[in-house]
């Protein structure tokens, strides 16, 4: 009995500071988006006054820094998608030739995939603005949308390949001698069978591109094509900030992600641990 | 309905040799069964047939057409694997039509391909069950479905009952000879149980190191085997076996005379071994032993004996008296000896 005290009180030890640790910061930006303009600094833990009013005044673009809100969400959601299911595409094609066909070469991709994030991102990002410019890309929302796949697609083969890997190699064979073709086996067999891991990959690659500032700063400058986040960076441009705005922004920017996440929680757990270890 | 035949074939996995030039000709209808020790090519040589190996040197036909370079589908072959290898994300019934559906069969086809095999395997009241739904039994009749629905030319079982208990193992083998004999598809079937083996075979072909040891009717191998390797994988309990030195148209061997069995090739003073199956033996005047196990089976019971300090397996019919430490005499029933020489292995 004692001993289980003691160890549930270790675990209160860790835990405790690591959900203020997380919490504080959200807490933090839920205070100041609640909060008046005057009442924002005055290191209360509760507004005098809480209004919602900031969230209204993001909704009707009603800042200087906000004309393009609507705009600027609609492409961050427009470029995590598009990321996204490229993504998928790219990876599970790789995984399933690389895993089931057992095309020659599949080991060096592999190696090859592991090897890219060994180079930080922003050691490429001057030959990713390059490569862009030269195709004609810059500013457009193409842009980030081929830059987070590139980054996305390497880790993303990794685990679908190591996921298609657990699939038991007899249903290959049955279905082969079943008379499938190789694209039968893919679309009849394989995929309905990857469902979990592909939910997972998806929504890994579209929250990274979601969440992405540097590639997104860098390749897209115009005010209409920019996504949200580096709207929000926009704030910081000024002396006199409007915390209590950007924060508002930030709580609305912060949703979709957590909301996706809660969503498909039950395949991210199994689906991302399921590759993370080579078995 | 097919007849398949094996030419000289060879396999290799990279350096290292699996089969070495294994012919069997496997006549239309019949039931062979491919049985030895794990690592002895069976598998291999079921897989070749099937189109999932490469098939190194030699030619494999299929009534009457080389299919080395056909694929597994173009066989018109069916396949039960050990692991079942159902599809977890269709139903029984979309399990076992999936083959005439990647033909583009019509619906009411396959519906009624379907039914026709759900019958016959008393599938019918799990045909919207998920794999995971069925117990151990049922997804191997399953996927025993899933091949008759193709009317194959061919089945391949590859050890469909390893992962059963032991008491569904015996049902399913008397329902697949049953099915069989009912479909009369030839058929072939691997395993390394010598008793599924025995029991369900027309043929059996017993591998070892990737050749054929020997090729016979079930009883042939009990009977006659053809040499050391066949006499004791062939038969339960197995059959005991020792060392001796023919003499005075005698064997002399643990200390005791044994009686010749007639016919034998066997010169004088040639080394040999001695086989007796444990169901040889009288008790009697003969050979002086000693009990050291007895094991009751009810039906039967089995003695383990010692003679000149090596044991020996004795079955005997019914009850027996004996107890651990008794001296019973023993007499050998000559006419079920086996002789084999003692370097090769082979049959005198």
């Amino acid at each position: 009995m004692n001993r289980r005290l003691l160890s549930e009180a270790k675990l209160w030890l860790v835990a405790i500071p690591v959900l203020l640790w997380t919490l504080i910061p959200i807490y933090h930006i839920f205070l100041f988006s609640i909060s008046t303009k005057d009442s924002a600094f005055s290191g209360r833990l509760w507004p005098d006054h809480p209004t919602l009013r900031n969230f209204g005044t993001v909704f009707k673009q009603e800042h200087f820094y906000l004309h393009h809100f609507w705009n600027q969400i609609w492409n961050s959601l427009w470029i995590a998608v598009a990321a996204g299911a490229i993504t998928l595409a790219i990876a599970t094609c790789a995984a399933f030739a690389i895993s089931r066909l057992k095309v020659r070469g599949g080991r060096t991709v592999m190696n090859a995939a592991l090897f890219t994030y060994f180079i930080p991102a922003a050691f490429l990002a001057v030959p990713m603005y390059k490569a862009m410019g030269t195709y004609g890309l810059l500013n457009s929302r193409w842009s980030l949308v081929l830059a987070m796949v590139t980054i996305a697609a390497p880790y993303a083969i990794w685990v679908l390949k190591q996921a298609s890997d657990k699939l038991p190699w007899e249903l290959d064979e049955a279905a082969r001698i079943d008379g499938a073709t190789p694209m039968q086996l893919f679309r009849l067999v394989y995929l309905p069978l990857m469902v979990p891991s592909l939910v997972a990959i998806f929504t890994y690659a579209l929250l990274l591109t979601w969440n992405e500032y540097l590639y997104a700063f860098l390749l897209l400058s115009h005010e209409n094509t920019i996504p949200l986040a580096v709207g929000l960076g926009h704030f910081l441009a000024s002396d006199d900030s409007p915390w209590e705005i950007l924060m508002a922004t930030a709580l609305i920017y912060g949703l979709p992600p957590a909301a996706i996440y809660y969503a498909f929680r039950r395949y991210m757990v199994g689906g991302l641990t399921s590759g993370a270890v080579k078995a | 309905m097919a007849t398949v035949v094996f030419d000289s074939i060879f396999k290799s996995f990279g350096s290292t040799k699996v089969l070495h030039g294994i012919s069997l000709d496997i006549a239309d209808g019949e039931f062979m069964v491919l049985v030895g020790p794990s690592g002895c090519g069976k598998s291999t040589l079921l897989r070749m047939l099937a189109g999932l190996e490469d098939i190194t040197g030699g030619e494999i036909a299929i009534d009457g057409r080389v299919v080395n370079d056909l694929d597994s589908k173009d066989r018109d072959i069916a396949m039960v694997f050990q692991s079942y290898a159902l599809y977890p994300h269709l139903t029984v019934a979309d399990n076992m039509g999936f083959s005439l559906r990647l033909r583009n069969d019509s619906k009411a086809r396959i519906e009624d391909r379907v039914a026709h095999a759900a019958r016959i395997l008393n599938l019918q009241s799990y045909l919207h069950r998920y794999p995971r739904e069925l117990s151990g039994g049922q997804r191997q009749r399953v996927a025993m479905g899933r091949a008759i629905v193709r009317d194959p030319k061919v089945f391949l079982f590859d050890e469909p009952l390893s992962n059963l208990d032991a008491k569904l193992r015996v049902a399913m083998r008397a329902e697949i000879k049953a099915l069989h004999q009912r479909l009369k598809t030839t058929t072939v079937y691997v395993t390394h149980d010598q008793v599924e083996a025995m029991t369900m075979a027309d043929r059996i072909a017993v591998m070892n190191d990737g050749r054929i040891e020997q090729l016979g009717r079930p009883l042939e191998l009990y009977d006659q085997p053809a040499n050391l390797f066949v006499a004791q994988f062939i038969g339960s309990p197995a059959m005991n076996v020792f060392d001796g030195v023919y003499k005075n148209n005698s064997i002399e061997a643990l200390g005791a005379r044994w009686p010749v069995p007639p016919g034998t090739s066997a010169r004088e003073g040639q080394s040999v071994k001695y086989g007796i199956r444990p169901v040889h033996f009288d008790f009697g005047s003969g050979i002086d032993s000693e009990v050291v196990v007895v094991e009751p089976m009810g039906a039967e019971t089995e003695l383990v004996v010692k003679i000149g300090g090596q044991s020996l397996t004795i079955a005997t019919h019914g009850r027996s008296s004996a107890a651990p430490g008794d001296r019973i005499s023993l007499a050998p029933n000559a006419k079920h000896a086996h002789l084999f020489d003692a370097t090769s292995g082979l049959r005198l």
